[in-house]
């Protein structure tokens, strides 16, 4: 096609070379064609096109405005960033099953969960580090065993600080310098008979300089506790530690006697002046070959397996000893017990929801379980009775009955292994993308829910500000002189009280709510837009369409609201609208200030709350903090649009 | 132009006196706030507010005195009962004071007894000091990064950096410092997570500036920013520019003899009055990073269930100068810095 351009070119060449009667020319596209005098006709030689109707359809101001918002890509995206998020905060609170008004403490601080567990990306798990391993529960201290996903790693470590977590290791028994001879000795004694052949197996462990020195020692058996009651030496004083086995039913026998009641074994180590003087035990193993059932158990119990176990007993709480204990006059450390460490995956979806043992409820709700047909239970038998009939039914297992009675009520609950998330009403494993927070809230439902109480506030105080500052501006701007120099005064003092100050006061004087908190706002609020009305009007008042208007006999109120006001809205529009984002920040900064917003559930108050643990739950501020992030930027761009659309100015133009 | 100064300055004083009286008497309606501590510190406290004039000290109960604020026996066995003196006689008395004897009252509950000027006399350097940094950081960077950006309009480097200043000016202040805190202290540990005290070694307290600085200054390197590319975008589509490059001047020469000098014209009241604004402090940052600055102060004097209004009054008298401060610098310096405009002039 050949554009209006290219022809008035082609027509100054034609009237050059008119002498040729026909002429070959290329167009842009470099397609030759002919061209004829013919060809061309004026477009408007003897027409009246003044009266005729436009081809083109007439636009309106909105349809244009809406068309140069289109153009501008980054404002579309931007306003449909912010539907979908106003859709979201109106939306997901009402559809999500999520409860967030109650506190539900066995859910909180979960981790964010998408897929299920154990997939090992957004699955609810979380990476444990280098934990204490408890070796004999095989599971990781103070962690749930069915919960652990997977363990990943086990380290173990020697470490010399008696635990609880760690085992084995030598026990070290030292002669603290300062009296002579230190020993020590089993707590609960043993009967020692000639004929239950009793045996006593040492093993020595022989490394030296450990703060001090390897020293001697010497074995005794004794009949009371004491150093100084009768008592048989077992072995010389010596300082060698091969292992060590005697036959204590043999030794009494050798010296004749057959009974020993309370029998005794001592280590005595002698004390250097020089140094301290220790020995270590590996394990000191007391055992019998006779039928006697109850010495068996009792020589299990004193003999020494643990050295890390023995030294976890506090040795001057004389009441409750363990028959375990050996007392010693000296110091009992631990020499290279082992700690293992582990690090693991673990899900605390089911940690927390999942299987709970030994979980209390009462007779109510087994009677409405039962009645639901879910379980049945014989209220005479007992815990035995019970029998689970539907998968739906939280309790796996009944322990056992307590019942107690108070001066108000009687009544039973039941000691059962509780499936929680059916007992909390879910119909599966629950899935919250991202989390819990520290009341068991729904993170994702929560904090939309908050937003859309700001977003609430928000629009209220928007639309208080846009209606006092448009009678204001309007007002001042139209009428100009005295008025306008009494009311700009007026908006210097209240805009000079600084808006911490003007919040603070509000609240301190008229308490804190919803309403409250929207009077604080609108206080100064309002005075942007007043400004800019009132700009709007100085401009536009002066025009000469105003002056013919009033030539016309145009009244003020046609002027104000049938010539002014149309062309100063877009402006006026793009504030109220860039003031929503200022609102929310505004309540989101106050809430930081301690005094937010109270009774309500606002995006401002969720902040402040979750800033105050977001060293130990980073997500809880991540994802409220993207949310607002987004929010302010898409408004921000989205006013930006609307301005360029709005403007008055720029209509028509591409 | 000294007769519009003078002017400006005057308006100021007179606003600055309303709000201060009107914020007052606001405070007055709210209920009186007992000293907290021991009889003894109450007692020199009342003696004191008696002493000022705001409250009424009788011997023996007195039912027409109004609402009765505490009674207390002194060594003497003397009883002292104390009522408050009507609002407007305070606001008289106390216009009185602090004419008279430079005397805004005492704290009630952060430092007991410690006139209120001391106390914000004690907090001010430290939020000073961290806006003077944050402002020579945030000056030159932002309006270099505006040059830049406004020189390579529509290229990506403009792009790059309008993106995130825009960004940067969007995001909240406080979603940025608690950013800057997960990102540089809990997550790495490279800076201390709470500001240093002052017996701390010289390299923390050193470090213990970072956050707060950059906290401060990224918001205003994104302001700056705009605003310099703004101007300075509009500066170089002017006709003098074109002039000046007909006349034969480099293009160098063009932008750094004229264009910048006229881009600057609003930009350095601007940043004369930003300075001095934020000399008051950021509340949040120095809420957030336990900075003992003014802002601070005033959240703690704020607290809802114990406050303590008499520094809280003199924190926002400090806030209220400052702010109209700026706006007066602002307005005058536009008449130094650029011999064209005449504010205030007729015609």
């Amino acid at each position: 096609m050949i554009s209006r351009m290219d022809l008035s070119i082609l027509e100054l060449e034609w009237g050059r070379k008119n002498n040729m009667a026909e002429k070959k020319i290329k167009d842009a596209n470099g397609v030759e064609f002919e061209l004829n005098k013919d060809d061309f006709t004026f477009v408007q030689k003897d027409e009246k096109i003044h009266d005729t109707k436009f081809e083109t359809k007439p636009t309106t101001f909105a349809k244009d405005a809406f068309k140069r918002f289109c153009k501008n890509k980054s404002s579309v995206v931007a306003s449909f960033i912010i539907g979908i998020i106003v859709i979201f905060s109106i939306f997901v609170p009402i559809f999500s099953n999520g409860n967030v008004s109650q506190n539900l403490p066995e859910q909180r601080y979960l981790e964010p969960k998408l897929f299920d567990a154990g997939t090992g990306f957004w699955d609810g798990t979380k990476n444990f580090k280098d934990i204490p391993y408890d070796v004999v529960d095989e599971v990781p201290v103070g962690f749930k065993k069915n919960a652990v996903v997977k363990i990943t790693k086990k380290e173990d470590h020697f470490t010399n600080l008696p635990s609880n977590n760690s085992h084995g290791g030598s026990l070290k028994i030292v002669a603290t310098q300062g009296s002579d001879i230190q020993y020590i000795y089993n707590y609960a004694s043993f009967e020692l008979n000639s004929e239950d052949s009793v045996e006593l197996d040492i093993k020595f462990n022989n490394v030296d300089g450990l703060n001090g020195k390897i020293g001697k020692y010497q074995i005794f058996l004794s009949r009371s506790p004491s150093r100084t009651g009768t008592r048989y030496a077992l072995t010389e004083l010596k300082n060698s530690y091969e292992d060590l086995s005697i036959n204590l039913s043999e030794f009494i026998a050798s010296k004749s006697i057959t009974n020993i009641p309370k029998a005794y074994i001592q280590i005595e180590i002698p004390q250097d002046q020089a140094d301290e003087q220790y020995i270590l035990i590996n394990s000191l193993t007391l055992s019998s070959k006779s039928n006697n059932v109850e010495l068996d158990d009792l020589l299990k119990e004193i003999s020494i397996d643990d050295a890390s176990a023995q030294c976890m007993i506090e040795p001057n709480t004389d009441l409750t000893f363990p028959n375990t204990y050996w007392r010693c006059s000296g110091r009992k450390e631990v020499y290279q017990a082992v700690l293992s460490k582990v690090s693991f995956v673990y899900d605390y979806y089911e940690a927390q929801l999942g299987l709970q043992e030994n979980f209390r409820i009462g007779k109510s709700i087994l009677e409405e379980y039962i009645s639901k047909g879910w379980c049945s239970y014989d209220f005479e038998i007992g815990p035995s009775s019970f029998v689970k009939l539907s998968d739906k039914c939280p309790i796996e297992k009944i322990h056992s009955e307590i019942e107690f009675v108070s001066e108000y009520m009687q009544s039973t609950d039941y000691v059962c292994d509780v499936i929680m998330y059916k007992y909390k009403g879910y119909k599966s494993m629950p899935k919250f993308i991202l989390g819990t927070d520290i009341l068991g809230r729904d993170l994702f439902t929560f904090s939309l829910k908050a937003l859309r109480t700001s977003l609430l506030l928000a629009v209220i105080v928007s639309a208080i500000n846009f209606i006092i500052g448009l009678v204001w501006g309007s007002i001042s701007g139209y009428f100009g002189g005295n008025i306008d120099l009494f009311m700009e005064r007026f908006c210097d003092i209240l805009g000079g009280v600084p808006f911490v100050v003007v919040i603070t006061l509000t609240i301190l004087v008229l308490g804190n709510n919803l309403g409250t908190f929207a009077l604080a706002l609108c206080l100064t609020g309002w005075m942007g837009t007043a400004a800019r009305t009132r700009t709007q009007f100085y401009r536009f008042k002066g025009r000469e369409y105003i002056l013919a208007a009033r030539t016309l006999g145009a009244s003020d109120k046609r002027l104000i609201f049938k010539h002014i006001l149309p062309n100063s809205m877009g402006t006026i529009i793009t504030s109220v609208v860039l003031m929503i984002p200022g609102v929310i920040f505004s309540e989101a900064s106050i809430a930081y200030l301690g005094l937010g917003l109270k009774g309500v559930d606002s995006f401002g108050v969720l902040l402040s709350n979750y800033q105050s643990t977001y060293s130990t739950h980073p997500m809880l501020i991540i994802f409220p903090s993207i949310i607002i992030s987004l929010l302010m930027i898409s408004f921000n761009l989205f006013g930006n649009g609307l301005r360029d659309a709005l403007n008055p100015s720029l209509k028509g133009s591409e | 132009m000294w007769k519009y100064v003078l002017k400006r300055i005057g308006l100021a004083i007179i606003t600055a006196f309303i709000i201060l009286s009107i914020t007052f008497l606001l405070m007055k309606t709210l209920p009186f706030q007992m000293p907290i501590g021991t009889d003894k510190e109450k007692f020199s406290y009342f003696s004191q507010q008696v002493y000022l004039g705001y409250v009424n000290d009788f011997m023996t109960a007195n039912e027409s005195a109004g609402k009765l604020l505490w009674s207390y026996k002194d060594g003497a066995n003397q009883w002292h009962y104390y009522y408050e003196v009507p609002s407007f006689t305070q606001y008289f008395r106390w216009l009185g004071n602090i004419i008279t004897k430079w005397d805004w009252g005492t704290s009630t509950v952060i430092s007991k007894n410690l006139s209120a000027i001391n106390i914000i006399g004690r907090r001010l350097p430290v939020s000073m000091l961290l806006n003077i940094i944050s402002t020579i950081f945030a000056v030159p960077l932002g309006i270099i990064l505006g040059i830049v950006a406004a020189l390579k309009k529509n290229k990506p480097t403009d792009h790059i950096i309008s993106t995130l200043v825009m960004v940067l000016i969007s995001i909240p202040s406080f979603i940025l410092i608690t950013f800057l805190l997960l990102l540089l202290c809990y997550r790495t540990s490279w800076l201390p997570s709470k500001w240093p005290s002052v017996t701390a070694p010289i390299g923390q307290r050193i470090l213990g500036f970072i956050i707060p600085v950059l906290s401060l200054s990224l918001g205003s390197i994104a302001g700056y920013c705009r605003f310099t590319r703004a101007e300075l975008c509009e500066v170089m589509e002017s006709d003098y520019l074109l002039l000046a490059r007909t006349k034969g001047l480099t293009k160098r020469q063009a932008i750094i003899r004229h264009a910048l000098r006229n881009a600057m014209v609003p930009i350095v009241p601007s940043i004369l009055a930003e300075f001095l604004s934020i000399m008051s402090g950021s509340m949040i940052l120095e809420n957030l990073y336990g900075i003992p600055g003014i802002g601070s102060l005033f959240i703690e004097a704020l607290n809802i269930n114990n406050p303590d209004y008499n520094v809280l009054f003199v924190d926002m008298a400090v806030f209220t100068t400052f702010g109209l401060l700026a706006g007066v610098l602002l307005d005058i310096s536009y008449g130094f810095i650029d011999p064209r405009i005449r504010m205030g002039a007729k015609k």
